[in-house]
């Protein structure tokens, strides 16, 4: 097979790679990790003129934590590197557990969290836990830079709100009361499977009531999608096996999905059913794991 | 006991480490796709985009005038020799000519200097088609409504077989329970890791092919053919293959199209094809839609079957023909009864064309047998194993549709099976959502009959002693896949001669230096190419003691060898070392060489088809598998698999379970996870892996095989085959397990979660 | 490669493959793979699907598995590489090749390699992995012929022969 060819340019630093982008407008793509952008292009799905690689820029590389702030993930950091970072394990294990879901390790070293959101697949299994963890998206510009909510940053299949010289650069999970999250992802073999369906949440949990709760689907819309009917049902409440049944079965009636060769529109509100009563319980029951 | 267990060898019955193991654990095994011959160019096929299209125009002037391509041809540059492998039915071409007949046909080619220019001139050719409505349902197939795909097969009836022995009506008659029940196979392909390759190099009038192929032979009689030359003029050589499972039992458009460019350009021109050009060249499973319909007595005794198929032969016949009568043939094998019918439609349809896949057509009926037998077993109230034994296939007995069979040990089988597994304590006893289930099977070993019509042996070998007598060298067509029958067979020459393992040398597979041997299909090597070799090495053996009778002063009666000494039987002082007999015999009498050739014995009855299924000694298997199912989700852990099978002899334990544990694994892949898939326009929407799922090393179960003694008098040793039986069991021992955990029964291949979840969610319906 | 026409603008990539530092010009468009295999003759790197989802182009890229079908030449500019061909030394086997030897790990060979630097990696990260840690690590590798039974029982034998 054959990467169809192109101009390769490497910037030295995050301005001069926005610069470039700019320059070259739509026909340049960002080069991460390129395990999704490079088998897009020997199919040939895309075949941007320009590739504009990031790899010199190690300010995008870091998983680090800022007093303040919260927990600041790169958008060049490899899943392999979340899953195994000792920051993440500590504090948001669920994060780790999403990023080990994923393929398998080959790509997990060479694919990157900004590639896993950027590339805005329906079935990316990032998005749902870091969307449940209120994360925000830090992203930059030529003219600037701005943070916005992670939920807020998906417009479609295959689309952001990354406007033209724009990359993302860090996904910020901030500091948060939540006392446990969690992350299912259903595929059809237990490596190197797309979810038909992935249910995160997160909860904050205090004398058996749920506090606070965000229920996030992926797989079953054309963006991972927060199920609000399905966390108002919980909100504010004691806890119990009826609340969370009930839960699911909205979470499942809120969901989108459409059916492909991975899975029916019934299966999938089935699984949205199923993965949001074990997630929630898990999360409740067990941290952020 | 049989003569084999009894006594001890030498040899054979060992693990010895396989003779490439090395070179494959290192990177020096060389591939077709990683040899280079100097001036060589690479080649690339245009595909149609289209299911069923008229070819109006090409033009590749464009193309042609690239810099770097050296050809571009079309069929109009190639010989228009219709080919195939199935008798009476070559219906294809190396480039399409009038029409194309699914998505991938191939519709021109190109050489050029690298692969970049040789796909950058292939988006150079404009192809004008007239898009025709294509077929791409096999059920409707056959309709009045449904284009005609080949103009010689009417109604796009492959081949159309109607087979009856006894009177299936009677004994339907005399049944206490008659069941229908139907079954829907899916379409699968062979996965190999290495996708075809073939390097063509044209020289002299002279072809000399490298190919990615299962049999050299094949290949050579069929492309000597088209081209027109003769078969001496066409040397084809494997290198290592990286897999075959029946795909690459045919030449292809790689050795097709290479052979074409090479012989336009005058230079050699290989030919790699990617992931999808392998779905699309395919010969991989049939699906088989099947009606099966079985009487059985109050005490579960199969008195008749009716079987009623009809099997999607996608767009070409390649072998589709043998596969449709397999998937009839195989059916009275391991039951015995006396009433069978069997009606099989083979249709054309455009998709990928379909043939031999391990196991070849009968996987799928016997997942549709098996899970029969359990649901008439559940109605009369018998245990699975229970009526299987009550029908179970006895030695030396012959089947309703004249199949001879010698050894078998199925009884056995069920019984091991029965008591490794734990089957008494589990069955109908495990907590809620876990099951346990038996599938069963048999295989021939070797076909009776080769592909094409011919008195030729079926395999020969030749064994060439090194004048020091140090070493030995074995010539063998036998093709050597994978399975390691390069290994198993210079074992069975050390064996015949008296020398050891680490003396062999092997040259195998090379159309020009080693004998004739029909190639790695239907399990045929261990015993087919077995005996020549056995054959090959008993005539040194024999010219060897004859020379050292004279040598020691002994009469030849008194004198074995073992382990390169030739020593007077009682009296081992008496001895000569085998170097030194050697070596005496070459300043005597010249080169010592020995030479094998098996035949079949005539088998088969006389009835249209009867050839097919017939084998010098078939193979029996008996696989438990335990299963946990997620009712919610329907997704289902195959945690356990017991497979204990009836191979006959063994020359190579490790080799032997390795197979038995590589079949079972793609039986498997087949049972739960994979499935071709295409759109409405036929063109594949999974002809990749990522989407077409292998089972990966955390999806497989735990896996226990077993044997249990047996000879086979039809086998050098005794041997008989494994590498298809155990993809045989495999659906049925699933279907078995998951209704035995969750009571619904599922008919429809691959049994995925979103059809299990169907399953029960059906089940829980208020009616 | 060879005698291909090389248009286009040339990179130029160092890297180190098998202990061996090598300066090398390439096109952009070119993946690790195609040069490994084509310009090193490190034929022992396969071809299986070139999208990254077979494994059978497995390298380690500082010791870490990657499917060398996705990674640019241009991107391996500064980095060290192990291809099977890196894993005997001096002509003596690494011990996890013995161990597929011995277990009858291989039987087509085509994964092997991917397998082998797979297993390697993993076992030196982590000397002593429970099976499902190599069933894991060996996740991103098919094999159409084994069912990975005896793949997974070298990878364990070869650690246990580490303890």
């Amino acid at each position: 097979m054959i990467i169809p060819e192109f101009e390769y340019v490497s910037p030295q630093s995050v301005q001069e790679a926005c610069a470039l982008l700019v320059q070259y407008g739509d026909s340049a793509r960002v080069l991460a990790g390129g395990s999704d952008l490079l088998v897009k292009m020997k199919d040939g799905l895309m075949k941007p003129a320009y590739l504009v690689s990031l790899k010199n820029l190690d300010s995008l590389k870091a998983i680090r934590y800022e007093t303040g702030t919260g927990v600041i993930i790169g958008a060049r950091a490899t899943h392999n590197e979340v899953m195994n970072n000792r920051l993440l394990q500590e504090k948001y294990r669920s994060v780790c557990e999403a990023a080990h879901s994923m393929a398998a390790d080959q790509i997990r070293n060479i694919g990157t969290v900004g590639g896993n959101l950027v590339n805005a697949v329906p079935s990316a299994d990032l998005p749902p836990i870091l969307i449940a963890l209120d994360a925000r998206a830090r992203i930059v510009g030529t003219s600037g830079e701005r943070t916005i909510a992670l939920e807020d940053f998906f417009l479609g299949p295959g689309k952001t709100v990354l406007e033209k010289g724009e990359i993302l650069a860090e996904i910020i999970i901030p500091d948060q009361p939540t006392t446990g999250s969690n992350y299912i992802k259903f595929g059809l073999r237990r490596a190197g499977a797309l979810a038909v369906a992935g249910v995160a949440s997160s909860v904050t949990v205090s004398d058996g009531t749920c506090r606070d709760v965000r229920v996030v689907l992926g797989a079953v819309a054309p963006t991972p999608m927060r199920a609000r009917q399905a966390e108002n049902v919980l909100r504010g409440k004691k806890i119990s096996r009826e609340l969370i049944d009930e839960a699911g079965r909205i979470a499942a009636a809120e969901s989108k999905p459409i059916s492909d060769i991975r899975g029916s529109i019934e299966y999938r509100r089935n699984l949205v059913n199923v993965l949001t009563r074990r997630s929630l319980k898990a999360a409740i029951e067990k941290g952020h794991i | 006991m049989s003569e084999a267990t009894t006594k001890e060898f030498s040899v054979i019955g060992k693990s010895v480490p396989k003779i490439d193991a090395r070179d494959k654990v290192t990177g020096r095994a060389k591939y077709t796709g990683d040899l280079k011959v100097t001036g060589m160019l690479i080649g690339k096929i245009l595909r149609s985009p289209h299911a069923h299209a008229r070819i109006l125009s090409i033009d590749t002037s464009k193309a042609e005038q690239l810099p770097g391509v050296e050809a571009v041809i079309t069929a109009k540059d190639v010989p228009a020799t219709f080919y195939g492998i199935s008798p009476a039915r070559y219906d294809e071409t190396i480039l399409a000519i009038e029409k194309v007949l699914q998505v991938g046909d191939k519709v021109a080619a190109v050489a050029a200097l690298d692969e970049e220019t040789a796909v950058k001139a292939l988006s150079l050719i404009d192809v004008e088609y007239e898009v025709l409505p294509a077929v791409l349902d096999p059920l409707r197939a056959m309709d009045e409504d449904q284009p005609q795909i080949h103009p010689q097969y009417e109604r796009n009836i492959s081949v159309e077989i109607h087979q009856n022995f006894g009177d299936v009506e009677k004994a339907f008659q005399q049944s206490h329970l008659v069941r229908t029940d139907r079954f829907q196979g899916n379409r699968a392909t062979h996965v190999p890791m290495e996708p075809h390759a073939a390097i063509s190099k044209w020289e002299n009038g002279k072809l000399t092919i490298w190919s990615s192929t299962q049999s050299p032979h094949y290949f050579q009689y069929h492309i000597a053919r088209v081209f027109g030359l003769k078969m001496g003029d066409v040397r084809v050589i494997k290198p290592t293959v990286g897999g075959g499972f029946g795909g690459k039992l045919e030449p292809s458009a790689a050795e097709y199209v290479s052979a074409a460019l090479a012989m336009k350009t005058g230079r050699p021109v290989k030919i790699v094809f990617d992931r999808k050009e392998v779905f699309f060249h395919n010969r991989g499973r049939h699906a088989q839609h099947i009606e099966l319909t079985t009487g059985v007595t109050k005490e579960g005794k199969i008195l008749g079957v009716h079987g009623k198929y009809i099997i999607d032969g996608g767009s070409y016949t390649s072998l589709g023909i043998a596969s449709a009568y397999y998937a009839g043939a195989m059916l009275p094998l391991i039951y015995e009864f006396d009433h069978f019918k069997f009606d099989c439609f083979r249709v054309h349809t455009n998709l990928p064309s379909c043939a031999a896949q391990r196991g070849h057509g009968a996987p799928q009926p016997r997942f549709a047998f098996e899970s029969q037998l359990d649901m008439i077993a559940k109605e009369l109230g018998m245990d699975p194993i229970e009526i299987r034994k009550v029908n179970a296939r006895r030695p030396n007995t012959m089947t309703l549709n004249d199949l001879k069979v010698n050894s078998c040990e199925f009884m056995a089988c069920l019984e091991k099976a029965r008591e490794i597994s734990g089957w008494v304590g589990k069955k109908g006893k495990l907590p809620p959502g876990q099951g346990i289930g038996i599938g069963c099977g048999g295989f021939i070993t070797g076909a009776g009959y080769p592909i094409y019509r011919t008195r030729l042996p079926h395999a020969a070998a030749i064994v060439k002693v090194s004048e020091q007598g140090d070493i030995a060298t074995l010539y063998i067509g036998a093709v050597d896949i994978g399975q390691g029958s390069d290994t198993i067979l210079a074992q069975m020459a050390a064996e015949a001669i008296g020398i050891n393992y680490e003396d062999m040398r092997i040259v195998s597979a090379d159309t020009e230096t080693t004998p004739h041997d029909f190639g790695a299909y239907a399990s045929r090597q261990t015993l087919m190419s077995g005996h020549a070799v056995k054959q090959a090495g008993e005539e040194v053996r024999r010219q060897i003691i004859e020379l050292a009778a004279e040598l020691l002063e002994a009469s030849v009666a008194d004198l074995d060898i073992d382990r390169r000494v030739i020593f007077v039987k009682g009296s081992p002082e008496k001895m000569l070392p085998f170097e030194t007999v050697a070596n005496e015999f070459f300043i005597r009498k010249g080169p010592l060489m020995g030479k094998g050739s098996y035949t079949p014995p005539k088998l088969g009855g006389k009835f249209k088809g009867a050839a097919v299924g017939t084998s010098p000694a078939y193979s029996f298997a008996a696989q438990i598998s335990q299963v946990e199912v997620d009712e919610e989700t329907g997704q289902v852990m195959v945690t356990n698999v017991w497979d204990v099978h009836d191979c006959g002899t063994v020359i190579n334990p490790n080799l032997l379970h390795a197979q038995v544990e590589g079949a079972l694994f793609m039986g498997m892949g087949e049972a739960m996870y994979e499935q071709v898939v295409f759109d409405d326009k036929g063109r594949p929407l999974n002809a990749n892996l990522g989407e077409y799922r292998v089972p990966t090393a955390l999806d497989v179960p735990q896996v226990i095989s077993e044997l249990v003694d047996s000879y086979e008098p039809a086998g050098p040793w005794g041997v008989k085959e494994v590498g298809e039986g155990a993809t045989l069991p495999t659906m049925g021992s699933y279907a078995n397990a998951i209704y035995d955990a969750i009571g619904v029964r599922l008919y429809d291949l691959p049994l995925t979660p979103e059809k299990v979840w169907r399953a029960i969610h059906e089940r829980k319906k208020p009616s | 490669m060879g005698t291909a026409i090389k248009k286009g603008k040339l990179h130029v990539v160092t890297l180190t493959v098998n202990g061996e530092e090598h300066a090398v010009l390439v096109k952009a468009n070119t993946t690790l793979l195609d040069l490994l295999r084509e310009e090193f003759d490190y034929t022992g790197t396969k071809k299986g699907c070139e999208l990254g989802d077979c494994g059978a182009c497995t390298v380690l890229m500082d010791d870490r598995p990657v499917n060398s079908c996705l990674v640019l030449a241009v991107e391996a500019d500064g980095h060290s590489f192990t291809t099977i061909e890196g894993v005997e030394q001096g002509g003596k086997l690494d011990r996890l090749q013995e161990e597929f030897i011995n277990q009858a790990a291989v039987q087509c060979g085509y994964c092997s390699p991917g397998m082998i630097l797979s297993g390697k990696a993993l076992l030196m990260r982590n000397p002593h992995p429970t099976e499902r840690e190599v069933r894991e690590a060996i996740g991103g590798n098919l094999c159409r012929c084994t069912g990975y039974v005896r793949i997974v029982k070298a990878i364990l034998a070869a650690a246990e022969a580490n303890s």
